[in-house]
């Protein structure tokens, strides 16, 4: 912090430059000491700092000719100028050409020890929130290698996102449950103009109406019960970012309405306020369910539905591109040996080809969360078709695509019948229900099948 | 250095005694007020201090515009002297100043020789008030002269005091960190033998 900062003074009197470093190096930093312009432009091709103290009035280079040469060797350079008193007007137009703060010679101990603080204090931060978002970049770009495309299917939605990313138009992406489309959302914004803003993800799914719409808008203290002070809603923190609504096909018609003003119009009020709030943000939507169905029901309105679907992607499921399956199984058992310190080196041929014959009702999240799994419960080097014979079960169990109600209890009963060896008695107690009722409805099953011809 | 300690009087006229700092009044200065800064260097820094007779104040130090003493003047005046401690703080009623700054309670050389404190601004009527602010500015300085720079911690004696109130709230003690620094330092000067006779 402050005792790391790494001061230059410039000024040619000497005993002011000995008599300010004297001071500074007791306050705690780093001082270095120059008598002219050129000589601090000589130190400076050796090394930046963190703080200048420049006097405005030095012969051949000025205080303010030298604050120019530094901003543009270091645009972040704090400078705070020193001038006389009756010069105030040059340190004032030396603030408009980037200097911090400037002090009237002689100044009073306090306010050079609280100039300096503030400026090491504003330095350190800017640095800090610098190093931070440098982190968040880093980590945002681990996080995009989770799109791992091998398919021809998901080269195209990665070619669409690198197409439509630097455009300001609303996108609209579909998809089941599972298949990645926060990351979508996410690339969409990492390589958007805003991708210095926020990205701001809400699921619509997950809240209430009235929960929702005080999220998004905010609520000024007092605007309900409970509203003991007032709160930035989601809208006025996605400015100049990107604000990612999931599952925005469960929103209600009265919130479409309401987010499609604030798309309109560009600004918005605070639950309870009265004054507008300016926003600008890119709105990228997300849903896994059918929006034109849901139109033509009359459940999501025209307009909106519009405003939200300038661009639209679509992300396939997992088994409509398998060639993706052994690419992200072995991304995520490297994400997973990271995580828990182990060594597993991949997949025998086996239980790959399980994986790959597995029809991934939950797309790739599922696949995510059975490699952690096996991951966790492996011991050995190679995660073997043994360790994922689970999954078999759980295709039985869940391979009822398409299947009606009647058709999935047929299916059970018989498969109960057929583990009980016919014997009805078991079967009905292993199934929860008496043994006529057992009869009865196999009785209907027969006469069914008998109506439509399968049975002779 | 006694193996006892050094006594807490500060009646030290005797130049053949060994001492670690040397306290030099400039003009007219209290008996007690150097009674006082003796006696606090001595309990709350470890350093022996041998008190001088008034000097006379330098005449070249003083700035006719300002109304004020240099203090890095006097400071290299103290510093200049052949032989007596190899620490030395100047002691002065009038105000004192630096070029660059208005006022200052005190200056001294970090981690060097001399040091120079003004009890102009520390006046209150209370005498207790007073005397107390002397010795803090006079303990702080002296800290520079070990070679402590200022302090973030609210209750040391070595933070910077932005004003005369903040002075009066900070105790006459070091953190815990600047008390082993101080320790530290002190024994390191003691072990080289530098104490001057």
């Amino acid at each position: 912090m402050a005792q790391a900062m790494q001061v230059l003074v410039v000024d040619d009197e000497e005993t002011i430059c000995l008599s300010l470093a004297a001071w500074l190096f007791k306050a705690g930093y780093r001082v270095e000491t120059a008598g002219s312009g050129q000589e601090a432009l000589t130190q400076l091709k050796q090394r930046l700092f963190d703080i200048y103290l420049l006097d405005i009035k030095m012969p051949s280079m000025d205080g303010l000719e030298l604050l120019a040469e530094i901003k543009a060797l270091q645009p972040d350079a704090a400078a705070i100028m020193i001038t006389a008193h009756g010069s105030i007007q040059t340190a004032v137009a030396s603030m408009k050409k980037g200097a911090v703060d400037y002090l009237c010679k002689p100044f009073d101990p306090d306010e050079l020890s609280l100039v300096m603080e503030r400026v090491a204090a504003t330095k350190a931060l800017k640095d800090e929130n610098e190093v931070l978002r440098m982190q968040l970049m880093e980590q945002q770009a681990a996080f995009l290698e989770g799109i791992v495309a091998q398919s021809a299917a998901m080269h195209a939605v990665l070619a669409d996102i690198e197409e439509m990313a630097p455009s300001n138009a609303a996108v609209l992406i579909t998809g089941e449950t599972g298949v990645g489309k926060d990351l979508v959302a996410r690339m969409i914004h990492l390589r958007s103009r805003q991708a210095q803003g926020p990205f701001i993800a809400v699921n619509c799914g997950a809240q209430t109406e009235s929960l929702l719409e005080s999220e998004l808008f905010g609520h000024e203290r007092g605007a309900f019960t409970g509203a003991v002070k007032a709160r930035r809603g989601l809208l006025e923190m996605a400015d100049g970012g990107t604000l990612f609504l999931d599952e925005i096909g469960e929103i209600t018609q009265k919130m479409q309405v309401a987010l499609l003003r604030v798309l309109e119009d560009k600004h918005f009020q605070r639950l309870g306020g009265g004054h507008p709030i300016d926003t600008q943000f890119r709105l990228i939507c997300a849903t896994h369910r059918d929006l034109l169905q849901l139109r033509r029901e009359e459940l999501f309105r025209e307009d909106f539905f519009y405003r939200i679907n300038v661009f639209s992607i679509h992300v396939p499921p997992l088994r409509q591109r398998r060639e993706d399956i052994p690419v992200l199984a072995d991304f995520f058992l490297q994400k997973y040996n990271q995580e828990t310190g182990k060594r597993i080196e991949g997949f025998t041929q086996n239980a790959m080809a399980a994986l790959c014959a597995y029809p991934w009702p939950g797309n790739a999240r599922e696949l995510r969360n059975v490699v952690e799994r096996v991951v966790v419960l492996t011991r050995g080097r190679m995660i073997g078709a043994a360790e994922i014979a689970f999954l078999e079960k759980s295709a039985d169990a869940c391979d009822s695509d398409g299947l009606t109600l009647k058709a999935l209890e047929q299916r059970h009963i018989n498969s109960v019948l057929a583990a009980c060896e016919g014997n009805i008695t078991h079967a009905a107690k292993r199934l929860g229900i008496d043994r006529v009722t057992l009869s009865r409805k196999l009785k209907r099953y027969q006469a069914s099948l008998a109506a439509s011809g399968e049975i002779k | 250095m006694d193996p006892a300690g050094p006594p807490l009087s500060s009646e030290v006229v005797d130049p053949h005694e060994p001492a670690h700092l040397d306290l030099i009044p400039f003009g007219i200065i209290e008996p007690m007020i150097s009674s006082v800064v003796a006696a606090n260097i001595q309990a709350v820094v470890g350093l022996f201090v041998r008190t001088h007779p008034p000097s006379e104040l330098p005449a070249d130090a003083f700035i006719t515009m300002r109304n004020q003493y240099d203090a890095a003047k006097i400071i290299h005046t103290i510093g200049q002297a052949d032989g007596g401690a190899p620490f030395k703080l100047g002691l002065i009623a009038h105000d004192l100043c630096i070029p660059i700054l208005t006022y200052v309670y005190g200056e001294s050389q970090m981690g060097g020789s001399a040091a120079v404190i003004s009890t102009a601004r520390l006046f209150d009527t209370r005498q207790e008030i007073f005397y107390q602010r002397i010795a803090k500015v006079a303990v702080h300085e002296t800290g520079h002269l070990v070679g402590l720079a200022h302090c973030r911690q609210i209750d040391c004696l070595m933070r910077f005091s932005r004003d005369i109130e903040q002075l009066d709230r900070l105790p006459l003690l070091f953190c815990s960190v600047c008390e082993y620094e101080i320790a530290r330092q002190i024994k390191r000067f003691i072990n080289m033998g530098t104490a001057g006779k």
